[in-house]
């Protein structure tokens, strides 16, 4: 099952907060790793145990989506080595060592994925440094030296919670940088890529979260006996977590590849749904839509096509702003007839069927029709000014788009596309 | 639970099963009753055991049908921990309380059996249990290795009395076949998913005892619905993408008015022929996806090629010989397994060496290539076409006995044959528009080299 660079899209690098990402990764971990060596390690099976679990969870991580990798083992045990404590650890690991075992595992987990050529993100690593950083500061000041699991409540709830706190803390770090991230590299407004990533937390980051407490507080307990015990959830969040983001890439490349159909039968240009998709895309981080609103969007734009392969035949260069007004109604309705077919897709229907409308006839005075509609419609007419073939410049684009505004077009999208042609964007 | 009757028993008549299984179901429940009212007396930690009363119901209402212990809900973990934390006396009673909850729409025998069953199998494991002395409570802590022991012991026992019981139950409503299926896919399995939610209840024992109380069988918990929820996901998208596909063909299929359904006909024929060659879950799937995509690439072909009415020219059949080189074009970035991109490529070789694209022959031609180009025909064959009516399914399998060798894999031909024979042939509805009545030329790309006689009589090019 290979998945080729096309599906891939391009990979986002080398951006400022990347770069300063890995700068704090790499110096907190080199860091760590001085101080632990001067020190001497203390409790050398947990940190052997733990380091191997990191190692393999890194070896095994696997890709979520264009942007993002997950390890959830790795991820778990590294928060779980930082919460450690009585009464089989006797010395616990301190905030140096929690981060060192981390960073050195980190390192021999991801060699053999260089080795082998896989895909392998150097900031993301850098990211769950951090985290386990915080987790480890947060965990050694709140949680009192004395208390240990020795049975009673009145250690146990004290304990538990520091724990708690210590990996919300981390998950609320990782939260903020994803968030931070996906503002620089798509313009989302920040507010609305934190929400985006608190809610992704609330999933799999708890999953990873509460796991490395298991093992953190098993090990405490049961000493070295633990780790292989809590094996089935660190498994269980690692085999459905992978299943489950395989399945969306090969959903999201099936539903491109089957808007290519307009293509190869001749009803548009290479890469012009592409190019219209990828523009709302942008339009739709601009605007801050939620991750399953801006799923919706790609898909609509993607596939307002379709509805032309019931017509007869193609129109030169798929230059659907040449047709009549009715053609490209009939069009977008038999589109969205079509993908409301597959019972899945209602929502990526109705934006389809009214991506032709005209903003004074439709989203103006009726405010059940989803702003998507807007957004498509207008990167439908942009793509179709400025894209290969046409190759107008932007400015003269947007000016003939500006045109529009309030008859034609949706004022906040076009503004929007203005705020994004300004930045820079270009096919 | 009423007998299926399809599979008459030489032995036991219906009668006789149905009385031997309420037999068998009133002394599974009575026994489980006995033994959970004589255990309740020696309870003593009330509050403790109603704790874990609470969590096991809550773990028992958590159902659902995915991950690798299929269908074993959450509270088989919480009732390994009652045996560590509360003895195995807590934990027949806990087992009887959280098969209070089941399914809804259980009908009440099914019910009592459900709780016996577990009842009993609870009892099982407890015996397991006290056989190797299993350290209870606080002493559980420093003695991790017997604690570990007595739990894999435990839930070994467990499993086998479930096994035992739904054997049994199975055997009098079913046969022997079923049971046969039933240990060999359900209890072997998942024996060792099962082990591994046992430790993880050992952990959470652990927990408990360390102090966290009930906390600990949250904690447990969460990660495992969080899982489930993914799965849950994952089966979705799934389905997701299968509904897509089809709206998508019949999209395709609009341009020809003879062909609607088709794809769908040859995704499900393929699979038939799968299943019959005991393909693997994951090859099966490929088969099928293969055989629903098979003629993507004709969304490449003019439609006024493929509406022709007509004797075809050289240029336009070339058009329609792109088809599989435009299917794979389109279906290439989907991470489907290789097989399926072959399968879309070569549906159109024949085993002499005469088809298209590449004139492959033999076993050169891709496994699933084969299988398709088999039922893509008998699909063709037995459809209307505009310039001739629908085949039987009789006439059509013996074109494809006479054109074994030369078109098809003769094995497989053979076993398509076998499995139509078995379970018949869904052909294209009745609502297909009638043949054209002054068309006599064979002019559908599938049929080409299939001649009027039904022999090997056309060539590669189909009629030149």
């Amino acid at each position: 099952m290979s998945i080729s660079r096309e599906t891939e899209g391009a990979q986002l690098r080398s951006s400022g907060s990347g770069v300063v990402i890995l700068i704090a990764g790499v110096v907190l971990g080199v860091a760590a790793v001085v101080l632990t060596a001067r020190r001497g390690v203390t409790g050398w099976p947990f940190a052997l145990t733990f380091g191997v679990l990191i190692a393999v969870g890194e070896m095994v991580q696997f890709r979520v989506d264009r942007t993002r990798n997950r390890a959830p083992i790795a991820t778990s045990a590294a928060l779980g080595y930082c919460l450690l404590c009585g009464p089989q650890v006797a010395v616990p690991p301190d905030i140096a060592q929690a981060v060192a075992v981390a960073a050195v595992a980190t390192a021999i987990g991801v060699l053999p994925r260089i080795l082998a050529g896989l895909w392998w993100d150097a900031v993301v690593s850098c990211r769950r440094l951090l985290s386990v950083g915080a987790a480890a500061v947060v965990f050694a000041a709140i949680a009192p030296d004395h208390l240990s699991w020795n049975g009673s409540a009145s250690h146990a709830v004290p304990l538990g919670g520091a724990m708690l706190l210590a990996v919300s803390s981390a998950a609320a770090l990782d939260a903020i940088v994803g968030a931070g991230q996906t503002t620089e590299h798509y313009n989302k407004p920040f507010p609305a890529a934190l929400r985006d990533e608190l809610g992704v937390t609330a999933r799999i980051g708890m999953a990873m979260a509460i796991s490395g407490m298991l093992l953190a507080a098993g090990t405490s307990i049961a000493g070295l006996w633990a780790p292989p015990l809590v094996l089935v959830p660190l498994l269980l969040t690692q085999f459905a977590f992978r299943r489950y983001s395989s399945a969306q890439r090969t959903y999201r490349a099936t539903v491109r590849s089957m808007a290519r159909s307009t293509e190869i039968a001749g009803f548009s240009s290479p890469g012009q749904n592409a190019r219209t998709a990828a523009l709302a895309v942008a339009i739709g981080n601009d605007l801050g839509l939620t991750p399953a609103r801006m799923e919706a969007l790609e898909y609509a734009a993607l596939l307002s096509g379709v509805g032309q392969l019931a017509l007869a035949d193609p129109s030169p260069g798929g230059a659907s702003l040449l047709r009549t007004r009715e053609e490209r109604q009939r069009a977008a309705e038999i589109g969205a007839a079509v993908i409301e077919r597959s019972g899945v897709l209602d929502h990526v229907a109705e934006i389809v069927r009214h991506s032709n409308d005209p903003y004074r006839h439709g989203r103006a005075n009726n405010s059940a029709i989803p702003v998507e509609s807007g957004i498509v419609n207008v990167a439908l007419a942009y793509e179709q000014l400025v894209g290969e073939g046409s190759g107008q410049s932007p400015d003269k684009a947007m000016e003939s788009i500006g045109l529009g505004i309030g008859a034609e077009y949706d004022p906040v999208v076009v503004e929007s596309l203005r705020r994004i042609v300004g930045r820079g964007f270009r096919f | 639970m009423t007998g299926t009757g399809d599979r008459p028993r030489r032995h036991l008549t219906p009668a006789f099963r149905r009385a031997g299984l309420r037999l068998f179901v009133s002394v599974v429940a009575t026994a489980a009753l006995g033994v959970c009212v004589v255990v309740a007396f020696t309870l003593s930690d009330y509050l403790t055991v109603f704790g874990l009363c609470f969590l096991v119901l809550f773990g028992s209402a958590l159902r659902s049908s995915h991950g690798p212990a299929q269908g074993a809900s959450l509270g088989s973990i919480v009732l390994m921990a009652v045996y560590v934390i509360a003895g195995p006396a807590a934990a027949v009673v806990v087992a009887g309380v959280g098969s209070l909850v089941q399914a809804r729409r259980v009908p009440l025998m099914k019910r009592a059996f459900n709780s016996g069953q577990r009842i009993l199998s609870a009892a099982g494991g407890a015996l397991a249990f006290v056989a190797v002395d299993g350290p209870v409570g606080e002493s559980a802590l420093h003695d991790v290795p017997r604690a570990i022991l007595a739990v894999t012991l435990t839930g070994i026992a467990y499993q086998l009395v479930n096994a035992v019981l739904l054997s049994g139950v199975l055997w009098l409503e079913r046969g022997s076949t079923v049971v046969r299926a039933f240990l060999r896919e359900v209890v072997v399995a998942t024996a060792l998913p099962m082990l591994g939610y046992d430790y993880l209840g050992l952990v959470m024992a652990f927990m408990w005892l360390g102090g966290l109380g009930l906390i600990a069988g949250i904690l447990t918990l969460v990660p495992l619905v969080v899982a489930r929820w993914a799965l849950s996901q994952d089966a979705a998208e799934r389905a997701a993408q299968a509904a897509t596909m089809r709206a998508f063909i019949q999209v395709i299929e609009t341009k020809d008015l003879y062909t609607r359904g088709h794809s769908e006909r040859v995704s499900e024929g393929v699979g038939m022929l799968g299943r019959q060659l005991h393909l693997p879950a994951d090859r099966q799937q490929a088969l099928e996806h293969a055989g629903l995509l098979h003629d993507v690439g004709k969304v490449g072909v003019p439609t006024s090629i493929i509406r022709k009415p007509g004797r075809l020219d050289d240029s336009e059949m070339d058009a329609i010989r792109l088809h599989p080189a435009r299917g794979v074009e389109l279906i290439g970035n989907i991470p489907f397994l290789e097989e399926v991109k072959s399968a879309v490529l070569h549906h159109h070789e024949k085993y002499d060496g005469t088809g298209y694209p590449a004139g492959l022959s033999g076993t050169n031609i891709p496994y699933f290539a084969r299988i398709i180009g088999i039922v893509d025909a008998f699909d063709s064959l037995t459809s209307t076409r505009s310039y001739r009516p629908a085949r039987t399914t009789e006439e059509t399998v013996a074109i494809l006995l006479q054109d074994r060798y030369t078109h098809f894999d003769p094995e497989l031909v053979d076993a398509f044959v076998e499995v139509i024979g078995r379970e018949g042939w869904k052909p294209a509805a009745a609502e297909q528009p009638a043949p054209n009545a002054d068309l006599r030329t064979p002019i559908d790309h599938d049929d080409l080299s299939l001649g009027s006689g039904g022999g090997a009589t056309g060539s590669a090019a189909g009629p030149a």
